[in-house]
């Protein structure tokens, strides 16, 4: 039985998987139901000045018969006063001792509007504070959530004034919404942060219904961008929180966030630098019991690896994440098709004829189709696959090469000694 | 000819400028592809890379040559 507690930044939590602030940890009952469910953590929906909500809020973007491959909302932060959160966040503080309340906090970019809810939430008992600098749309509108997080010098300034008031830890939550991640966390580092999380949802539109002609979601007939998250936002997130892991500027724990459905995903988090993750999508997806598979699945997973803590799993794949000119040029791999198992679905033949390096052929052995990939065309680009449908029936396998190792750093290095 | 002829025959003339007692005196590279030019005593004869896998073989005969001197 593995050891799943992890300490982020001081924050303590009897295993890595929070509830990321949002609808889920809109109140008290929901939030007690959550740990009573198996949950580590809770990051409470952004507090701030009590907003007013639409309806409708939420869409849902389904692929191939997946429902919710995407997820997309337009509501904004807690409706509640600020009084009846706090006065939960007490009671589920007292209940729940052992599991992380950590109290998501949004204001106006203003020293003494920070300095005043700072000290109002960590009065309860809150393990730690998550700065709202993400939320994509409304709040924005008022200058706050991503308007703030946009911006690396408003990152650091409100950090910093964080900082001033603040006796728990904070993290920093950061927008996708920017070219650069790692500009941003780098600000958040500088101001102080003692952990930054990503990712906040990213810019969408969910669809347009074809037959009225209105967004989905709309309002009335009236739509606005929201934030967009689930399965699909997973590879963004995931470099996201890479590039930030392997910035030396950016030496501070890590909350992944984004797409994490089950304890696969949760590991490739960890693996990438991530301390804990937190989740939402999944959980309004299929409910708070979800967690029951993610701590078997992480727990058999590191005993599997003979891992005796989750804490050690922390970062282990961040040095094989790197840039792209130090990658081998004469690396090689080659697509091997089972002909065995090959069900001449021929999906190979055709993507790699239209799409590719056109060097798988068709050919025919006693009466029976079969496909052959010629090595030497082959660039090892995966896409044959990819796109097969049968496990097992394409392989791709490493080839020796004839030369040895060079990256395109060291290629042009070499090359520009002897350039005209 | 595919790829894979075109860039064993680059190969080839990479090896044969090589094998013949020509240095690799300068490369340069545009939107064209790679050239370089051979030199050996007086004689320079230029050669024009195209393929991807030659300018990769290429540059593992730069290091070659580099590490030599």
């Amino acid at each position: 039985m593995a050891d799943l507690r992890i300490d982020l930044a001081g924050i303590k939590s009897p295993n890595p998987f929070w509830l990321a602030s949002a609808p889920p940890t809109n109140s008290g009952y929901q939030v007690q139901r959550a740990f009573e469910a198996g949950w580590g953590g809770a990051v409470w929906k952004t507090l701030g000045d009590p907003i007013l909500n639409v309806s409708s809020r939420f869409a849902a973007v389904s692929f191939n018969g997946q429902r919710v491959a995407g997820f997309n909302n337009i509501e904004l932060i807690t409706d509640r006063p600020l009084e009846v959160n706090l006065q939960e966040i007490y009671e589920t503080k007292k209940r729940f001792p052992h599991h992380a309340i950590i109290a998501s906090l949004m204001v106006e970019p203003k020293q003494e509007k920070w300095h005043e809810i700072v000290k109002r939430v960590e009065d309860v008992g809150v393990d730690g504070l998550e700065l709202n600098f993400g939320c994509p749309h409304g709040m924005a509108e008022r200058g706050m959530g991503s308007a703030s997080g946009q911006v690396p010098e408003l990152v650091e300034k409100q950090t910093y004034w964080v900082k001033e008031a603040a006796k728990t830890p904070v993290i920093v939550k950061l927008t996708p919404n920017i070219t650069d991640i790692t500009a941003t966390a780098e600000a958040a580092t500088r101001g102080g942060a003692d952990a930054v999380s990503m990712i906040n949802t990213i810019n969408s539109l969910a669809g347009v219904d074809l037959d009225t002609w209105n967004t989905v979601p709309h309002v009335a007939g009236k739509g606005a961008h929201g934030g967009y998250c689930g399965p699909a936002v997973k590879p963004i997130a995931l470099n996201m929180v890479a590039e930030c892991a392997r910035n030396p500027l950016i030496n501070v724990p890590i909350s992944g966030i984004g797409g994490i459905s089950n304890w696969q995903d949760a590991a490739e988090f960890i693996l990438m630098g991530a301390t804990g993750v937190q989740v939402c999508t999944a959980a309004m997806h299929h409910g708070f019991s979800i967690v029951e598979d993610m701590i078997d699945g992480l727990n058999n997973y590191l005993d599997d690896k003979g891992i005796a803590s989750v804490m050690d799993l922390v970062g282990r794949s961040v040095s094989r994440y790197s840039n792209w000119g130090d990658l081998d040029l004469n690396y090689k791999i080659v697509a091997e098709i089972n002909n065995d198992v090959c069900i001449n679905c021929n999906k190979c033949h055709i993507a790699c004829e239209d799409t590719s390096h056109q060097c798988i052929d068709l050919y025919s052995e006693d009466g029976r189709p079969m496909l052959k990939v010629r090595e030497e065309d082959c660039v090892g680009c995966n896409l044959c696959s990819i796109v097969c449908p049968v496990d097992g029936a394409i392989t791709m396998v490493e080839r020796k090469s004839s030369i040895p190792p060079m990256t395109w750093n060291e290629r042009q290095t070499l090359i520009s000694s002897l350039s005209k | 000819m595919s790829e894979h002829q075109q860039s064993t025959e680059e190969i080839k003339k990479v090896d044969h400028y090589l094998d013949s007692g020509f240095k690799i005196k300068y490369v340069y590279e545009n939107l064209s592809g790679m050239f370089v030019e051979f030199a050996r005593q007086e004689e320079v004869v230029l050669l024009q890379i195209l393929t991807a896998d030659a300018r990769k073989y290429f540059s593992a005969k730069l290091q070659e040559q580099t590490l030599l001197q």
